[in-house]
C-alpha cells in the first residue's frame, strides 16, 4: 500500500496499464510472494513427477530393517515397516496437495457463487439463502461427512469433494458482506445505469473487487482442508494404508515420536513448508488486488 | 512411611508433567521401594479403578486381583505349577463318574471377623452368585453345576434343586451337569468365592449391588490379607490378616494397589522406585529394556490368541482354500519378530501352544508356493479376477501395524489387493457380531484348559463371528469331549477338534499373546505364568536389591 503514490500517478494512467497488470507488477515486487510460489511449483512439479521419480516403491515394505534414521540409502530415513520416508512424503504430498486445492477449488466455486448472488439480489432470496447457509452451519460437520462418506463410500476424490462442500459456508457468508458493501459503490450503480445484466455487474465489478478477503480466506482453507484430511484417515474415513498423505505420516509419526523423531520431523517440515508458501503468496495476492486499497 | 506414598500417590491425579515433576519430588526423601522392602509392603501396578469389590459385580482383571488377595476359594492356584491346591477346603473327593464333588472344609478356616467358614455360606453365596437379580455376568461360569443355569435363567426358583448341599457344617457337595475335568480351575475364579452372609445383609438385601459392604470399616473376607483402605483412584491397601488359616506363609505385610492406566506414566513411575512390579510395558519400549544389563523385564506366554477371523459365509473366503491360502501367506514369525519386537509368539491354531498337558495338532508352516498354488485352484492365479478383500480392525496403534504388514505380504505373496477399514471399538464389535465384514482382527483370553478357546467355533455359539459350522466338531466338543471323565481322554478330542478346526481355517491365527512387564529384583515368589494370576500369598520382598543403574 505504500505503493499507492506512483500506480496512482499520472505516468502509469499514460501507460494505460490494465487492473491485472499492476496487480501483477505489484506482486513482482513482493519477494516472499514470489518466493512461496516457485517453492508451491516446485512441491507441485515434484508431485506430478513423483511415480517416475520416486526413489522406492512406495509399498515395498523391509521389516527387517525396521525404522531406521537417515542414512545414504534412505536420505529421510524409514519408518517401522522399513519402508522410504522420502518415497512416503512424497505420495503423501500428492495426496495433501490435491486435497487442499480441489477441497478449496470446491469451497471456492460454491461458496463466491452463493455469496455473491446473495449478497447482490437481497431481499427474500438472500434471506432464503443465508437461512440455508445458518442450517448447514449447525449440523455438526464430522456427521455431516460421516454422512457423505457412508452413502457414496470410501473414494478420494469423493472425500475432496465432501470436505469442499463443508468448508464453503464461511466463504459464501464473506463474499455476501463483501458484496452488499460494494453494491452501494457507484461504480456498480454507473454499471447499472449503463444497462449491464446482473450476471455481468456480479462477474466483472462485484467479484473482482471482493477478491481480497476471498483470497486470505482461501489460503487459511488449504492448510486446514490438508488436516481436516489427516483427521477424517486417522478416524478411518479418509485414505487407507498404504495410500498416506503427510496429515497421516504425521499422526503416525507424533506416535513414536521419542523413539523414531525423524517420522514426525520431515513430514512435519513438509507441511510447514508448504503452509508457509501459501500464506506469503496469499499475502502478497491480497496486497496486489487490493484494489480499492491502492486506488482510493 | 504411610506418608510417603500418600504423597505420590496424591500426584497420580494430577497432570501427567506434574507427576514427572511430583515423582522427582518423591525421590527426594525414600521411594516406595526402599521403605516397602524394609516394611514388607509390596507396590504393584495394577491398570484401572476397579468398579467395586463384591465379586459378583466385577470383571475386570485388575478386580480380580484385589479379590485374590482379600478372598480364597475352595481351592486357590500354586501360582508355579497352576494346579489347585488345598484353600478353604483341606481336601476334596471326586466320584467316579466325575459328576459329585464333596469338600471338606478346614476347620481352621475363618472369616476375617473371627466367624468359622461354614458349607451353608458357600451355598448362600452361590445362589446369591447365580440368582437373576443379582446380575453377575459371570454367573455362566457355576453353570456346569447341576440345574444352576435353570435357576439362573429364572426357569426355576427353588435353588434346593441346585446341584449344591450343605451336607454338614463343614461338608459341601457339588454336583455336575457332565463331567468337568476343569471344575476345580473354574473355583479359582473370584466369581467362585464364598461371601459372609451377615456382612452383605447388614448393608442390604442379598442381591443388591454396590452397597456398602465392601467400604473398608464393614468389609469381611477371608482371603490372606484384609481390606484397610480404598483411596478412590489413588491406591487402595490391604494388610495381612491376623485370622487367614495359613498365615504363617504369609511373607508380606501389606500390598498397595495403584490404578495407572497409562502405561508410559507407570514405566516412569517404575525408573524411579515407586513400583515393586508394572501392570504391563508399552511395546516401543522393549527394545531398550530387553538389552538392558540385569534387565527387570520379564516376559512370558500368556493364554491369549490373537488372529484374524475371517467371513466363512461371503465370497471369496467361503472358499476354504482361499481361507488356507491367506493363512499360509503370512509370515508370522517376521511381525512376531520385527512390528512386535518379539514380544509374541507366532500361532499356528487356535489355542496357545502353551497349556499344560495339551498338544495341539501339528502347525502348517509358511508357504508362499503352496498359497499361490491353492490361490490359482480357487479361480484366482496370481490374483487374477480377484474380486478384492477387506480387513477390518479397531482403532489402535499396533492392530494397524499388523494389518499394514499383512496387507503387504498377501500382496507381494499371492498377488491380491487388500484394503483397510479400521472403526472405532464399539462400531468394530457391532460390525463382527453382525458378520458385517470380509476379514476382521480378533484376540481372545482364555483359561488353562483348551475347550475355553475352541467353545468360539461351536455352531450358533454366542462369539462365533465366523459363520464356521461342524456337526463333528460340535460332536467332538459337547458329546465326545464333554462327557470324557479324564483329562487326557477329553484333551485327545479336543486336539482332534482343533485339527479338524484348521483344516477349515475359519480364522486365521497371528500369535499367542505374551505378558510384558517390569519387576524390581527384591521381589520373589510372583512367577509370570500364563494365567497372569499372582497369588499374594506366596510374595515375598528381599531387601537390598536395586535396579540396575542403566535405568535412569
Amino acid at each position: 500500500m505504500n505503493t499507492l503514490a506512483d500506480t496512482a500517478s499520472p505516468d502509469s494512467a499514460d501507460t494505460g496499464s490494465s487492473l491485472w497488470q499492476d496487480a501483477w507488477i505489484r506482486l513482482r515486487r513482493n519477494k516472499p510472494a514470489v518466493g512461496g510460489a516457485y517453492v508451491l511449483l516446485f512441491l507441485i512439479v515434484i508431485s506430478l513427477l513423483t511415480p517416475w521419480i520416486a526413489p522406492y516403491d512406495y509399498e515395498v515394505q523391509n521389516l527387517d530393517l525396521g525404522a531406521s534414521p537417515p542414512s545414504a540409502q534412505h536420505w529421510l530415513g524409514t519408518d517401522v515397516f522399513g519402508r522410504d520416508l522420502l518415497t512416503q512424503i512424497m505420495y503423501g504430498g500428492r495426496v495433501s496437495l490435491m486435497v487442499g486445492f480441489i477441497a478449496t477449488a470446491v469451497a471456492l466455486l460454491i461458496g463466491v457463487t452463493w455469496g455473491a448472488v446473495a449478497g447482490y439480489v437481497g431481499g427474500r432470496l438472500d434471506a432464503a439463502m443465508m437461512r440455508i447457509v445458518d442450517i448447514l452451519y449447525a449440523l455438526p460437520f464430522m456427521i455431516f461427512i460421516v454422512l457423505l462418506m457412508v452413502v457414496f463410500g470410501r473414494n478420494i476424490l469423493l472425500l475432496f469433494l465432501a470436505i469442499g462442500a463443508v468448508e464453503w459456508l464461511t466463504m459464501a457468508r464473506i463474499m455476501r458482506s463483501q458484496v452488499q458493501s460494494l453494491r452501494q459503490q457507484e461504480f456498480v450503480e454507473a454499471a447499472i445505469s449503463l444497462g449491464l445484466s446482473q450476471s455481468a455487474i456480479i462477474r466483472r465489478h462485484v467479484v473482482p473487487n471482493a477478491l481480497g478477503p476471498i483470497i486470505v480466506y482461501t489460503t487459511l482453507t488449504i492448510p486446514s482442508v490438508m488436516l481436516l484430511e489427516a483427521f477424517l484417515s486417522f478416524l478411518g474415513l479418509g485414505i487407507q494404508p498404504p495410500k498416506t498423505s503427510w496429515g497421516l505420516l504425521i499422526s503416525f509419526g507424533a506416535e513414536t515420536m521419542e523413539e523414531y523423531p525423524w517420522l514426525l520431523i520431515f513430514p512435519g517440515l513438509a507441511l510447514t513448508v508448504t503452509l508457509f508458501s501459501l500464506n506469503f503468496l496469499g499475502d502478497g495476492l491480497r496486497d496486489a488486488l487490493d484494489v480499492r486499497g491502492s486506488k482510493d | 512411611m504411610k506418608h510417603t506414598y500418600r504423597k505420590c500417590t496424591h500426584l497420580l491425579a494430577g497432570v501427567s508433567a506434574l507427576i514427572v515433576v511430583s515423582l522427582v519430588g518423591c525421590g527426594v526423601g525414600e521411594s516406595n521401594v526402599v521403605i516397602g522392602n524394609r516394611e514388607g509392603i509390596l507396590h504393584l501396578g495394577n491398570a484401572s479403578e476397579p468398579t467395586g469389590l463384591d465379586p459378583h459385580v466385577v470383571t475386570t482383571t485388575d478386580a480380580s486381583r484385589i479379590l485374590g488377595a482379600l478372598f480364597e476359594g475352595l481351592v486357590t492356584r500354586n501360582p508355579w505349577t497352576l494346579e489347585p491346591e488345598p484353600g478353604v477346603a483341606e481336601r476334596w473327593e471326586i466320584s467316579t463318574d466325575g459328576l459329585i464333588y464333596t469338600f471338606h472344609i478346614n476347620p481352621k478356616a475363618v472369616w476375617s471377623n473371627g466367624e468359622p467358614i461354614t458349607a451353608s455360606d458357600y451355598v448362600w453365596t452361590w445362589k446369591r452368585a447365580l440368582h437373576p437379580k443379582t446380575g453377575n455376568r459371570n454367573a455362566y461360569l457355576l453353570y456346569v453345576i447341576d440345574n444352576a443355569e435353570a435357576f439362573a435363567t429364572g426357569a426355576i426358583d427353588d435353588f434346593g434343586e441346585v446341584g449344591v448341599k450343605a451336607l454338614e457344617e463343614a461338608i459341601l457337595q457339588v454336583t455336575l451337569r457332565g463331567p468337568t475335568p476343569h471344575f476345580l480351575v473354574q473355583l479359582m475364579h473370584h466369581s467362585s468365592y464364598a461371601l459372609h452372609p451377615e456382612t452383605i445383609l447388614k448393608h442390604g438385601e442379598m442381591t443388591d449391588r454396590f452397597t456398602q459392604w465392601t467400604r473398608p470399616e464393614n468389609f469381611v473376607g477371608n482371603g490372606p490379607f484384609i481390606l484397610e483402605e480404598w483411596a478412590m483412584n489413588r491406591y487402595i491397601k490391604v494388610g495381612k490378616s491376623p485370622t487367614y488359616w495359613d498365615r504363617d506363609k504369609v511373607s508380606l505385610n501389606g500390598v498397595v494397589f495403584y490404578p495407572i492406566e497409562d502405561d508410559n506414566i507407570e514405566e516412569r513411575m517404575f525408573r524411579v522406585d515407586q513400583l515393586h512390579r508394572t501392570f504391563t510395558l508399552p511395546l516401543d519400549k522393549i527394545p531398550a529394556y530387553s538389552t538392558m544389563p540385569d534387565t527387570p523385564f520379564r516376559t512370558a506366554p500368556y493364554l491369549g490368541s490373537y488372529f484374524y477371523v475371517v467371513n466363512n459365509l461371503r465370497a471369496p473366503t467361503d472358499d476354504v482354500r482361499v481361507r488356507k491360502a491367506l493363512a499360509l501367506a503370512v509370515d508370522r514369525e517376521k511381525i512376531a519378530r520385527t512390528i512386535m519386537y518379539d514380544s509374541v509368539i507366532p500361532a499356528y491354531g487356535v489355542v496357545p501352544p502353551f497349556i499344560p498337558h495339551y498338544t495341539p495338532p501339528a502347525p502348517f508352516a509358511f508357504n508362499p508356493e503352496r498359497a499361490r498354488e491353492l490361490l490359482a485352484e480357487a479361480g484366482y492365479p496370481d490374483g487374477e479376477g480377484w474380486p478384492g478383500l477387506e480387513i477390518t480392525y479397531n482403532t489402535s496403534e499396533a492392530h494397524r501395524k499388523i494389518a499394514i504388514a499383512i496387507q503387504q505380504m498377501w500382496k507381494k505373496n499371492l498377488g491380491v489387493e487388500i484394503t483397510l477399514a479400521n472403526q472405532e471399538w464399539k462400531v468394530y464389535v457391532e460390525t463382527v457380531n453382525q458378520k458385517d465384514y470380509q476379514v476382521a482382527r480378533m484376540g481372545w483370553i482364555g483359561d488353562v484348559y483348551p475347550s475355553s478357546f475352541l467353545e468360539l467355533f461351536l455352531t450358533d455359539g454366542g462369539n462365533n463371528d465366523s459363520g464356521y459350522s461342524d456337526p463333528r466338531f460340535d460332536d467332538l466338543l459337547i458329546s465326545k469331549g464333554g462327557q470324557s471323565v479324564t483329562r487326557e481322554e477329553r484333551y485327545r478330542y479336543m486336539q482332534q477338534a482343533e485339527a479338524l478346526l484348521m483344516d477349515a481355517m475359519p480364522i486365521i491365527p497371528i500369535y499367542s499373546y505374551t505378558t510384558r512387564l517390569l519387576q524390581h529384583p527384591s521381589v520373589e515368589g510372583m512367577p509370570l505364568n500364563v494365567t497372569q494370576s499372582i497369588n499374594l500369598k506366596y510374595a515375598e520382598l528381599v531387601p537390598g536389591r536395586t535396579l540396575p543403574d542403566s535405568i535412569r
